[in-house]
């Protein structure tokens, strides 16, 4: 590990505590380095097809110049690489290195930063830290989550992935997960398993940290539907792994997971409670189509356009809101959260049918060329189409974020539920003689 | 029980909302109203004045009318009020005094007189739009005619709302070169006012003829042609606005108690909320009520701020809340079942109002195809 006392941005204070610099001077101190170091970025995004990295290697490479310098994880604690500053210097820094390249992991550098780590930093053992966070900061471990299961998904607690432990101490894992993304280029994966089949489900899971390349792991892509390969299964067949892999405490992996899930559906982040509904022209994306099957002055068309734009505005509309209320209430954050989702879910699909119904047959069948903006627009509406109900399914169905607002918003009562305080082996073997008849029909 | 539309109100926000919810529930609450709908009555002139003392209908004029906005943003806070008026309800012509003191204290000095007395709740007037500007064809058009400095009005106008309870007539009509507007004495020579049947019993709504009825110069609000055509369009934005306002208060009503019947109700041995069924479709319920009060602060903070896309928040918003709120009343009745079909229950009020705010100052259909204009356009 690198000797942070050699840190370019901190200074000693006269107690031997270090005092952070003036952020004045900090933020001078990061303008030099940035202009020095980094890159202007080109004018546009990197658009990837898939989640993937046009060269990974370098990356990397860009993530540990950042480390090097001190410009990685500058408000994660010390001890584990970060430099301990509050979080205005890390936006400071942000800031100053607007318009630069800086890495770009694509989808798993959602997972490794904005989740995983974050996780361990606040539930994984010190060791584990100093073990794997000071190498996730320089870029040497980029990690995804090994998570929902074919068997498992809106039912999270309900996984079937078991770890027991050997006579010697060896945890031995075996079992699948499903729809982990770009876990294909990932070093990492946290894996929920079940530790304990003879407790109620929320009660007998642990996280193992498990590496992409050891002996009994199988990565595969998925094709979906859309043609893209993003998402990944793996199957694990006698893995082994040790005590040091647990994240969290044995059996307790569900309290791990509800801070994870925070993590992941932004619950964790500052609410944006000044967010107005700024001037935009109007759905420019079915404007573009409509006018490439010649219905741009077509009234049928035009109101099909304006039914989307109402939609996109208030979508825009509801944001800002939530971030209002979350705001002067942060306790409920998570549960509005829910409201943010289902908007995607229900007015994604119902957007990618009014772009079906505006190019036609069009919007089903183009020219083959790619230099073509016609034919662009028309297969981007199909794409659309196929793609239009990941939001109404990936990380939490509509059902559940209905679920969240009735029961944690509205106050009205759960359904009532046959797995709660039975023990999970019961719980299947019950679920698969259940005939819905009776109370009790075995 | 506040409606919650601006969720950063400042502390004068909240208590002209608070003083305004609690006006309301002293003074008119829902059986009040219900009352006054059976017997066909409007409330009374002490109703008017109180909410004055409020500023209900300064907000929109400045402090030289007597006016005068609790947060800086007129148009906010006239949209806060009228949510809370929405969830009660209430009657009388809220919308049409606003938006005739927003059209004369922008207009000629010789105007103050009268916004002051509108702001102090001495008087009250309400708009007389028709088909102007393509606004709810059909409804009948006024013609202007020069008449020595003045004007001779003729036409008829269906739609009106509280026209018998105004003192004032803010009337759009065609002139020679464009619209021309007017304000009239509604008891004038040849004014007349003749009360319709309606849907919606908590308002009144009325037909409104002009049969030569002569004015002087000192009538014209603003300027005819294109000045005209310019205020229209806002009064036009601002009539939507508040309308959907009080829209989004009768939906939050509505909804709540939907909620409260779904939490209460027993079948099947455990309250019907804890069905996913019933759940789930006042889950979706309450995403469109959000959707719905976050559009509408979005398009009243436009409008009051003069943004430049306050015109365009207007239209969504309108075309948004009408067929979101049909959708809303709709789901309620389905959750209270039997009970929401009787008389005797408050459902069918609501019902009846955002049916008919639906299609207030433009449908749906008719806000959408003006945001189409817009389309291919810059």
């Amino acid at each position: 590990m690198r000797d942070v006392t050699q840190d370019p941005a901190r200074d000693e204070g006269q107690d031997g505590r270090t005092q952070p610099p003036p952020l004045a001077e900090y933020r001078a101190r990061a303008r030099a380095w940035i202009a020095e170091n980094l890159e202007r970025a080109s004018g546009s995004r990197v658009e990837y097809r898939v989640g993937e990295p046009a060269d990974l290697a370098a990356e990397r490479r860009l993530q540990r110049r950042l480390y090097a310098a001190g410009y990685a994880g500058i408000s994660w604690p010390r001890e584990y690489g970060g430099q301990g500053l509050p979080a205005e210097y890390e936006r400071a820094f942000r800031l100053e290195a607007r318009g630069y390249r800086l890495p770009d992991f694509g989808v798993v550098g959602g997972t490794t930063y904005g989740v995983c780590a974050l996780t361990m930093l606040a539930h994984a053992s010190p060791e584990f830290r100093r073990r794997h966070i000071p190498r996730i900061l320089a870029g040497d471990e980029l990690w995804v989550e090994f998570f929902s299961e074919p068997a498992a998904g809106s039912d999270l607690a309900g996984v079937r992935t078991t770890a027991t432990r050997d006579p010697s101490g060896t945890w031995i894992l075996n079992g699948s997960k499903i729809w982990s993304s770009g876990a294909y280029y990932a070093d990492w994966g946290m894996c929920l398993a079940r530790t304990n089949w003879d407790v109620p489900k929320h009660r007998g899971l642990t996280w193992f940290a498990v590496p992409a390349t050891a002996p009994g792991v199988t990565i595969r892509r998925i094709r979906q539907i859309t043609g893209d390969a993003e998402f990944c299964e793996e199957f694990f067949d006698n893995v082994e792994l040790s005590d040091d892999d647990v994240i969290g405490e044995v059996d307790n992996g569900w309290t791990v997971t509800q801070t994870m899930l925070l993590f992941e559906r932004g619950g964790g982040a500052a609410h944006d409670s000044s967010r107005r509904v700024a001037p935009r022209g109007i759905a420019p994306d079915l404007v573009e189509l409509a006018r490439s099957v010649g219905r741009l002055n077509d009234p049928l068309a035009r109101d099909l356009i304006v039914r989307a734009h109402v939609d996109d505005l208030a979508r825009r509309a509801l944001l800002a809101r939530l971030g209002q209320r979350m705001t002067r209430d942060p306790g409920t954050a998570a549960s509005l959260a829910s409201y943010g989702k289902l908007s995607s879910g229900v007015y994604d699909p119902i957007r990618a049918r009014l772009a079906m119904e505006i190019g036609g047959p069009d919007a089903v069948a183009w020219e083959r060329d790619d230099a073509d903006p016609a034919a662009t627009a028309q297969a981007k509406a199909a794409e659309a189409f196929l793609g239009s109900r990941f939001m109404s399914i990936a990380g939490g169905t509509n059902e559940m974020q209905r679920n969240t607002i009735g029961e944690r918003v509205l106050g009205l009562p759960r359904e009532p539920s046959f797995d709660r305080d039975k023990p999970f082996r019961e719980v299947l073997q019950d679920a698969r003689a259940w005939t819905g008849r009776g109370g009790s029909s075995r | 029980m506040s409606v919650d539309l601006v969720v950063s109100a400042t502390p004068e926000q909240e208590l002209l909302v608070e003083t305004s919810a609690r006006f309301i529930a002293s003074t008119l609450p829902l059986s009040q109203v219900r009352a006054l709908a059976e017997a066909g009555r409007a409330p009374d002139a002490g109703y008017y004045e109180t909410a004055a003392s409020l500023g209900w209908f300064g907000m929109l004029a400045d402090e030289r009318h007597g006016g005068g906005s609790a947060s800086g943003n007129g148009v906010l806070d006239a949209a806060a009020v009228a949510a809370e008026r929405g969830a009660g309800l209430q009657p009388g012509p809220f919308v049409g005094t606003n938006v005739a003191v927003a059209a004369l204290a922008g207009a000629q000095p010789r105007h103050a007189e009268l916004v002051g007395r509108l702001v102090r709740g001495q008087a009250r007037a309400t708009w007389v739009a028709g088909a102007v500007a393509g606004l709810t064809p059909d409804t009948g058009r006024v013609v202007a005619s020069a008449d020595g400095d003045g004007y001779v009005l003729r036409g008829s106008v269906r739609h009106v709302a509280d026209a018998d309870e105004c003192d004032h007539l803010l009337v759009t009509a065609d002139g020679v070169d464009g619209p021309v507007q007017l304000v009239v004495d509604a008891n004038a020579p040849g004014v007349g006012r003749r009360r319709l049947e309606g849907m919606d019993i908590t308002r009144r709504g009325f037909a409104v003829s002009f049969d030569d009825v002569r004015v002087g110069a000192d009538a014209l609000v603003g300027e005819p042609g294109a000045g005209a055509r310019e205020a229209v369009e806002r009064e036009l934005a601002i009539a939507a606005v508040l309308t959907v306002a009080e829209s989004v208060g009768a939906m939050h009503h509505d909804f709540t108690t939907a909620v409260e019947h779904a939490r209460t109700r027993i079948a099947f041995g455990r309250p019907i909320g804890s069905f996913q069924a019933v759940k789930h479709l006042l889950a979706d319920t309450s995403l469109s009520l959000e959707m719905a009060k976050g559009l509408v602060v979005a398009a009243a903070e436009a409008l009051g701020e003069g943004a430049a896309n306050a015109i365009e928040l207007a239209h969504a918003a309108k075309s948004f809340v009408a067929e979101r709120g049909i959708e809303l009343t709709h789901a309620c009745f389905q959750v209270l079942g039997g009970i929401g079909y009787t008389w005797e229950h408050d459902h069918h009020l609501f019902m009846r109002r955002l049916g008919a705010d639906a299609v207030a100052f433009g449908s749906a259909q008719w806000h959408r195809a003006r945001l189409g204009e817009g389309i291919g356009v810059g």
